[in-house]
């Protein structure tokens, strides 16, 4: 005989469930997306109430979004490690697919962001791998999408397959990317001038700063401006100034093949302590709608969208502006 | 339950993933791993990237324990874990595996109080009796100045910091001075080739009775950097450093003038500065107070101070905390143990 505590944190749904020889003998799960690190000790203990002797622990590995999932891991390698018994990893989107037989289908994951983890099964086998959708895309589909959360006699079952999982599947990289090595920052001085409007009349091809506006940024006064350099050549530029009460984020901009990389991460980071040493309630700040890669960095930073200006880059070019409070 | 209880502590508030084991007050194995490499690429510690690495090290971690202290998961009496102060994510993985080693193997289990068990690791010089102190616990996230009077059982909150803890202080300095993070190491041994007298900076909050504030003498620095633009930068190193030092020290020195109490306990990631460990015995010596401060790779985040603080508070006869209990990003000083 053999029992299986079988454990899935990949969704909301913390699950619990002993499988004894491909049976379900019990199973208990609780719906809380922030609840996976109370929730699972309790289920836990309450299924070995029965006090079975356990054989082997299937964990789910997701994907999933990356707190819970890694409670259900870390619960479940250490407890395979006190008993001194094997775990096994699978995948929980294919345990959610396990259940199912139709034609054709897809499963899908919550990734929070308005995101999806899909896989597509046709024929009872799996036909697109693993992939984030928008949630947009998925609405036009006429086949059938299941979002029930797996079940511990799925995730029992495949456990004793051939397709273990040893990683988390992690469908995200972290939201941090480490700066490639060697990119120094620095305030800039006269002699990045040239340089730095060089990068903006590649990247703002309609409406660049002249050189002598950034000539009158460099003698005027309430200014922090920096470069990032990199192998002795300027990547990236960001400025603030202190405007009253508060500071105004007058650019922020990495060279393309540089970006992804932390490097605007980075400037905000330090324009925030700037404004913060200065003691302004406040920083804002103008950028163009539909900045799609800016845009989440300020979020994420705690910047709010406070209000829209029309025409402000041009006709039919409008101003998002944000905000940020410094003080509480 | 034994008056020398076999215990593991897991530590993962932070970037460093850490396992040790106890025996009584004895350490017999302190297991440490750290991220932190990877955060000095960006100059501070992401959540993210911490929570990933405790999970990739903690079976390791745990198992070169046991493999150090000779000692293997049946023999425990009971098993700690940080449940909080620290970031969330990296809390979790900690208190996910050890509930599943407390469940698995059916032993108590304590969530316990970080910034507690950087003053419990003090417990672990056994030729010092247990006796009640102040604490001076200074370190990235936190600086307090505490009553000890039982460690296990709660502490008394005289005062802390108003802003930023010392720790953090000292890596925006770093940060403004272009050196590499963590800051305080960094800081540390720049300041030893400057005049720490050089430059007389703010002593936040001097007149307040137990509290500090160092987000005016970060402003100093770095107002005082902007306008001395050839300034010798080992010397505002020092000289930083000396005001935070003179601080800490002064109202340490002067809780334990006011409850009579003769010994002072320096813990947490600061204490490891060179400056301060010099200077606070010279000025404890001539107050005729009994200084300890704990070996330096005990004053960083540990698994052996969740051990011993967990040890302390079993020897106690405390009850450990339910199964299940929450992780929380920040916790009152003084509860030892999670209910
Ligand atoms: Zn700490």
């Amino acid at each position: 005989m053999t029992t299986i505590l079988a454990i899935d944190t990949s969704t909301d749904r913390t699950t619990v469930g002993l499988v004894v020889d491909g049976v379900s003998a019990s199973e208990l799960h609780h719906d809380d997306p922030l609840a996976h690190g109370e929730v699972l000790p309790k289920l836990v203990n309450q299924i070995l109430e029965s006090d079975p002797h356990i054989d082997v622990v299937a964990i789910g590995m997701g994907p999933g979004p990356f707190t819970g999932l890694r409670v259900g891991i870390a619960f479940g390698q250490a407890f395979a490690l006190a008993k001194g018994i094997p775990w096994v990893g699978v995948s929980s989107l294919a345990a959610m697919a396990h259940v199912h037989d139709d034609k054709e289908f897809i499963v899908a994951i919550d990734a929070r962001r308005r995101e999806l983890f899909c896989e597509h099964y046709l024929d009872g086998k799996l036909y697109a791998p693993s992939r984030t959708l928008q949630k947009e895309e998925l609405e036009g589909f006429s086949i059938q999408i299941y979002k029930e959360p797996p079940t511990s006699l799925a995730i029992a079952q495949l456990a004793t397959t051939s397709l273990s999982v040893l990683e988390p599947i992690y469908v995200r990289k972290p939201d941090a990317y480490p700066a490639p090595k060697g990119v120094k920052f620095r305030p800039w001085t006269h002699i990045d001038l040239v340089s730095i409007y060089a990068l903006e009349k590649s990247i703002y091809l309609d409406d660049p700063w002249s050189l002598g506006q950034f000539k009158e940024e460099f003698s005027g006064s309430g200014r922090q401006y920096l470069v990032a350099e990199f192998e002795g050549k300027v990547v990236g530029y960001a400025g603030i100034m202190s405007a009253g009460d508060v500071t105004d984020i007058l650019t922020l901009t990495v060279a393309p093949e540089f970006r992804r990389r932390g490097i605007a991460r980075e400037f905000l980071k330090r324009m925030i302590d700037w404004s913060r040493n200065q003691k302004v309630e406040a920083m804002m700040l103008e950028m163009r709608v539909g900045n799609a890669e800016a845009e989440p960095l300020y979020l994420a930073n705690g910047f709010r969208k406070i209000a829209e200006r029309a025409d402000y880059y041009g006709p039919g070019l409008t101003a998002v502006v944000m905000r940020k409070e410094l003080r509480k | 339950m034994s008056s020398q209880p076999l215990v593991l502590g897991i530590e993962t508030s932070c970037d460093e993933t850490s396992v040790g084991i106890v025996r009584g007050r004895t350490l017999l194995a302190n297991v440490i791993s750290s991220s932190v490499e990877e955060h000095a690429r960006f100059g501070g510690v992401v959540p993210e990237i911490a929570s990933r690495a405790h999970l990739e090290a903690m079976p390791n971690v745990i198992a070169q324990a046991l493999e150090a202290a000779q000692v293997s998961l049946r023999d425990l009496d009971a098993i700690g874990v940080t449940a909080g102060p620290g970031l969330i994510g990296a809390l979790l993985v900690g208190t996910s595996a050890a509930h599943g080693l407390a469940l698995a193997l059916d032993k108590p289990l304590y969530g316990v109080n970080h910034l507690s068990s950087h003053i419990a690791v003090d417990a672990l010089d056994e030729s010092k009796p247990l006796t009640p102190a102040i604490g001076l616990l200074v370190s990235g996230g936190h600086s307090s100045i505490i009553e000890v009077q039982d460690m296990a059982r709660g502490v008394r909150v005289l005062g802390g910091t108003i802003d930023d803890a010392a720790g953090e202080a000292f890596d925006k300095i770093a940060r403004i001075l272009e050196l590499d993070f963590p800051g305080g190491p960094a800081i540390d041994r720049l300041a030893r080739d400057g005049d720490p007298n050089s430059i007389n900076f703010p002593r936040g909050l001097a007149d307040s009775e137990y509290d500090f504030s160092f987000s005016g003498l970060k402003t100093a620095v770095s107002r005082y950097l902007q306008q001395t633009p050839q300034a010798h930068r080992a010397d505002v190193a020092a000289s930083f450093q000396e005001a935070i030092v003179d601080v800490l020290l002064t109202k340490a020195l002067k809780a334990c003038a006011e409850t009579g109490l003769e010994t002072l306990i320096i813990a947490g990631g600061v204490a490891a500065n060179s400056r301060l460990r010099t200077e606070a015995l010279a000025r404890t010596q001539a107050a005729k107070i009994e200084l300890r401060t704990p070996p330096i790779g005990l004053c960083t985040d540990n698994g052996a101070m969740v051990a011993a603080l967990t040890s302390l508070a079993v020897s106690a006869g405390v009850a450990p905390s339910t199964v299940g209990f929450s992780t929380l990003s920040t916790v009152p000083l003084d509860q030892p143990v999670w209910l």
